[in-house]
């Protein structure tokens, strides 16, 4: 149903933030900075709160307030999920780390994934969610890394993502199978799933990919699950055959049951629209000077083997992002 | 037998209610005769067939220019966004929702609040359908309503004291409640909202008494229905009979076809109506087949929840037609002199379709829009003839590069006419529709990403098709299926229709007017601005010998919040959160 689907982030640009509340945004947040480094905190978030807007955290404030609001896709392992009342993950621990460097306290913001990453972006970095406009993150983990996505515009020449900057790439992620070799020869394309059960997490590429390929003739087997964990558990289960998701979900699965016989796969994915794609941060566009600080940090952690690393760490396997192997030549592969 | 026993039990619960609750309890006999009486609103739709129509003839096109208004009451805080209620009115007290699952009783002479009860939202809640509420249902001396996290709260309509909360859905897995609840012989009967994946719609009844669940119909096929008997749940046969039939893989299991606008019922035919949603996932070349129930008009069983029968308008839906729009019963006399039992429905997909009410048969159906593109016509059983050249969004298996070939769909997904109720006037016998004439532009998009992943998106884009407007409020002919009139407006229409016996219907406008129309000729008689867009439902009743009318103000809903060329047309109105009452002052009262 899509009565009332919230759109892109251009809704704001074109419909109310218009030239006067955006100079009404710049007289405020002088204000605000004078009260935060002349008086007390409590005050200006006083203020904050009567303007109902979320309070403006450039790279000054997060470190004058002394923390630094990580934002994670909740529940979502190997990247970013809670246990034990702590954040666990590759992106926590990579976020630890960036507020570890920048001299201030990690604090983990938690984002319940809405239906495109535009949605995530416009409520958790830029404009806040209508419910809790007030909530946002100072960075957003796990934002692909694509100049084309960044500059997108919509049909009436709008950028529609101009209210954050995606910066930082620090991983390539990829597509992934692992199946059960009990039940199935080594995957060699994945035409073998017109005969066998595949399980895929619900509204993702894997599952469009593979309910339409081959002119739909392996939608059937398509088996739904709501992530890749428990269609890894339909699959040790018996229930299919093999599943397929992003490259560290399946890798971290695999490594979570080293006893269960279940192994990776090694088929390409003919058709598939995008193979591989690099992954980074976003900021909002106003405090890029936060994103600068933030991109040295990562940089050196690629740069300097720390990232796989801490990839390692979860069972994953890791490769250095597209934008490295630019930037460095073919060396970097 | 069965049904003997159960009326014998409904009617000693009746009775049990009457000397509980005193004079004032709103009871069954209320609510079904509400279209007849004039002191009261005690029913979404001005009666639970839902016409809207209002036999007072007090107010009527001689004397409606002094209309005037009598007060004004504001929601309050900063939640000044979408006010799509219909107001309720019981004993001088007035019963409405705002935006955010807000509740208000006021005094309905001064405008005074009585009570206000704000749900408690949990944190981090995101709703997939907006802030929107549609309104109360009254039972007792209870109202009751549904929240953005999926509950039931029934509170005590003197003090706004909650009575029962119960949880329909869970808001985690993607449900909110924003419709209206149906009462029927003493059961709160009540649809889901759904995001776009994942979810399953269904219609459920609870005791309204004690809040305890009665049934529970899903309404994707292969899902089990459920009477709860002594809390012990007794399965009540599986939707469509059997998993599978009209869906690929386990598809069925997610399928959608949420219920999220509510349902009509109708006593004659004992049959609760109600509409579902589109089919998931959003692609249709993923799922070949009907994927029934989804975009479906329901008769369902109020005692058990079981499907009397089901008309599906858009089946296959690739353009996100949800079929949830209202279908309101209605009788006409047919050729050979006899009374048909009818029902209409003006679809999303921009047919308005006739049915027999007592079997779901299609009568007949045609355009309401000015041009419809996905389909070329309607066969005999009032099955869509598709437009296979170019009217359906492209597969993106057949993609090549970024971005899938554009196809131009109208009606846009916002539909011919969306959830703004219609109302249908037993005078002239025309349905007043509130209709928008736009188109979409819809694509496969690569250049998309979800959850930290690659993901292949639908890109769009909402078109006007006429530079001068995109409302159209029209009278519709349900006999002949002539637009006997029309209004057109510069904004799309987006709130609800009123027809009275006073030769009147009444709508309001984005633009933030109040309007009254001449029902044979579509004349406008009247115009009052609130101060935001309208996109609540007007309602009309008699209080001390006047004839008053109220409306919700405040703009929001799903409109501005879609970019594009329709935002130009709509980005300068100013949001808003007020209901605004009229009279008609005595000395006013001209002869007709």
């Amino acid at each position: 149903m899509i009565q009332q689907r919230p759109t892109t982030s251009n809704e704001m640009n074109s419909t109310r933030l218009g030239g006067g509340p955006e100079g009404g945004i710049v007289t405020i947040t002088r204000y605000y900075m004078a009260l935060v480094l002349t008086m007390f905190t409590g005050a200006a978030i006083g203020q904050e709160g009567i303007l109902d807007r979320p309070p403006e955290r450039t790279y000054d404030a997060v470190i004058a307030s002394g923390f630094l609001k990580v934002g994670m896709y909740q529940n979502f392992p190997p990247y970013s999920y809670e246990q034990d009342g702590v954040a666990k993950g590759i992106d926590a621990d990579l976020g630890r780390r960036i507020a570890e460097r920048l001299g201030v306290e990690f604090q983990p913001h938690w984002i319940v994934p809405d239906e495109t990453l535009g949605d995530d972006l416009r409520n958790n970095v830029w404009k806040g969610h209508y419910l809790a406009k007030r909530r946002l993150a100072d960075v957003m983990m796990r934002v692909p890394y694509d100049k084309k996505f960044a500059y997108m515009q919509d049909s009436t020449g709008e950028y529609m993502n101009e209210q954050v900057v995606l910066f930082g790439p620090y991983q390539q992620e990829q597509w992934q199978i692992a199946y059960n070799p009990a039940k199935l020869d080594p995957v060699s394309t994945i035409a073998v799933f017109r005969y066998h059960p595949i399980g895929v997490e619900i509204d993702t590429l894997p599952d469009f990919y593979l309910s339409s390929s081959f002119n739909g003739s392996i939608r059937s087997q398509v088996k739904h699950y709501n992530n890749v964990g428990a269609a890894f558990d339909g699959m040790l289960a018996g229930d299919v055959s093999a599943v397929m998701g992003m490259r560290a979900e399946v890798d971290f699965e695999l490594a979570e049951h080293p006893d269960d016989g279940m192994v990776p796969a090694t088929n390409g994915f003919p058709g598939l629209t995008k193979q591989v794609w690099d992954v980074g941060m976003a900021v909002k566009h106003t405090h890029r000077q936060l994103g600068y600080a933030i991109e040295a940090i990562v940089d050196e952690l690629v740069r300097g083997g720390e990232m796989e690393a801490l990839f390692a760490r979860y069972g994953a396997r890791y490769s250095i992002p597209g934008y490295y192997a630019e930037v460095l030549g073919a060396q970097a592969e | 037998m069965r049904s003997n026993t159960i009326g014998k039990q409904f009617a000693a619960s009746a009775l049990a209610l009457a000397v509980s609750f005193g004079a004032q309890a709103v009871t069954d006999k209320d609510i079904m005769n509400d279209q007849a009486t004039a002191e009261d609103v005690v029913s979404y739709g001005m009666g639970q067939q839902g016409q809207r129509y209002s036999p007072i003839t007090t107010l009527n096109d001689s004397n409606v220019k002094s209309l005037q208004p009598v007060w004004a009451f504001s929601f309050g805080s900063e939640k000044m966004r979408g006010q799509e209620s219909q107001p309720m009115i019981k004993d001088g007290v007035m019963y409405v929702t705002a935006s955010y699952s807000r509740v208000y009783a006021i005094d309905a002479k001064t405008g005074e609040e009585i009570w206000q009860y704000d749900a408690r939202l949990p944190d981090g809640i995101m709703p997939c359908c907006d802030v929107v509420n549609r309104g109360v249902a009254l039972y007792g001396d209870m109202v009751i309503f549904g929240t953005l996290d999926a509950k039931l709260v029934a509170l005590n309509k003197d003090t706004g004291n909650v009575v029962w909360i119960k949880k329909v859905a869970d808001y985690q897995a993607g449900y909110a409640i924003t419709a209206a609840p149906t009462i029927v012989k003493g059961k709160v009967i009540t649809g889901v909202s759904g995001g776009e994946f994942g979810i399953v719609g269904k219609v459920e009844a609870y005791d309204a008494k004690t809040g305890d669940l009665v049934w529970t119909r899903p309404t994707v096929e292969g899902h089990m229905g459920y009477v709860y008997k002594d809390g012990k749940a007794v399965e009540n046969g599986i939707s469509g009979g059997q998993a599978g039939l009209t869906w690929p893989g386990d598809m069925w299991k997610n399928g959608g076809a949420a219920t999220w606008l509510g349902g009509t019922y109708d006593a004659s035919t004992d049959s609760l109506f109600f509409g579902t949603g589109n089919p998931a996932p959003w692609n249709s070349h993923l799922r070949p087949g009907d994927n029934l129930f989804s975009s479906s008009r329901l008769a369902i069983d109020p005692d058990d929840g079981s499907i009397k029968w089901h008309f599906q308008t858009t089946p296959h839906d690739g353009w996100d037609y949800d079929g949830v729009n209202e279908l309101i019963s209605f009788d006409y006399k047919g050729k050979n002199g006899k009374m048909v039992k009818a029902a209409a429905t003006a679809d999303r997909n921009g047919f308005f379709y006739v049915l027999d009410r007592t079997n779901g048969a299609f009568i007949r159906g045609f355009p309401f829009v000015d041009k419809i593109t996905w389909a070329t016509g309607l066969d005999k059983k009032g099955r869509p003839i598709y437009n296979t050249k170019d009217g359906r969004p492209g597969n993106p298996a057949d993609m090549k590069g970024d971005k899938g070939e554009a196809v131009v769909a109208q009606p846009s997904f916002l539909g011919g006419k969306n959830w703004q109720p219609m109302a249908y006037s037993q005078d002239t016998g025309l349905f007043y529709v509130p209709s928008n004439e736009w188109s979409m532009d819809i694509w496969n998009e690569a250049v998309s990403y979800k959850k930290g992943a690659a993901f292949l998106g639908a890109g769009f884009t909402i078109k006007p098709t006429n530079d001068k407007f995109i409302g159209v409020l029209r009278a519709m002919d349900p006999k002949t299926g002539k637009e006997v009139w029309r209004y057109n407006n510069p904004a799309p229409l987006w709130g609800g229709v009123m027809a009275t016996a006073g030769n009147l219907v009444f709508t309001g406008t984005p633009e933030g007017y109040l309007k009254a129309f001449d029902a044979k000729t579509g004349e406008e008689l009247y115009k009052f601005n609130t101060g935001s867009g309208v996109v609540g439902t007007p309602i009309t009743w008699t209080m001390d010998g006047e004839q008053y009318v109220s409306v919700a103000s405040g703009w929001g809903g799903a409109v501005p919040l879609w970019g594009g060329e329709v935002a130009k047309v709509v980005k300068d109105f100013n949001q808003g959160g007020m209901v605004w009452t009229f009279k008609l002052p005595k000395d006013r009262v001209a002869a007709r």
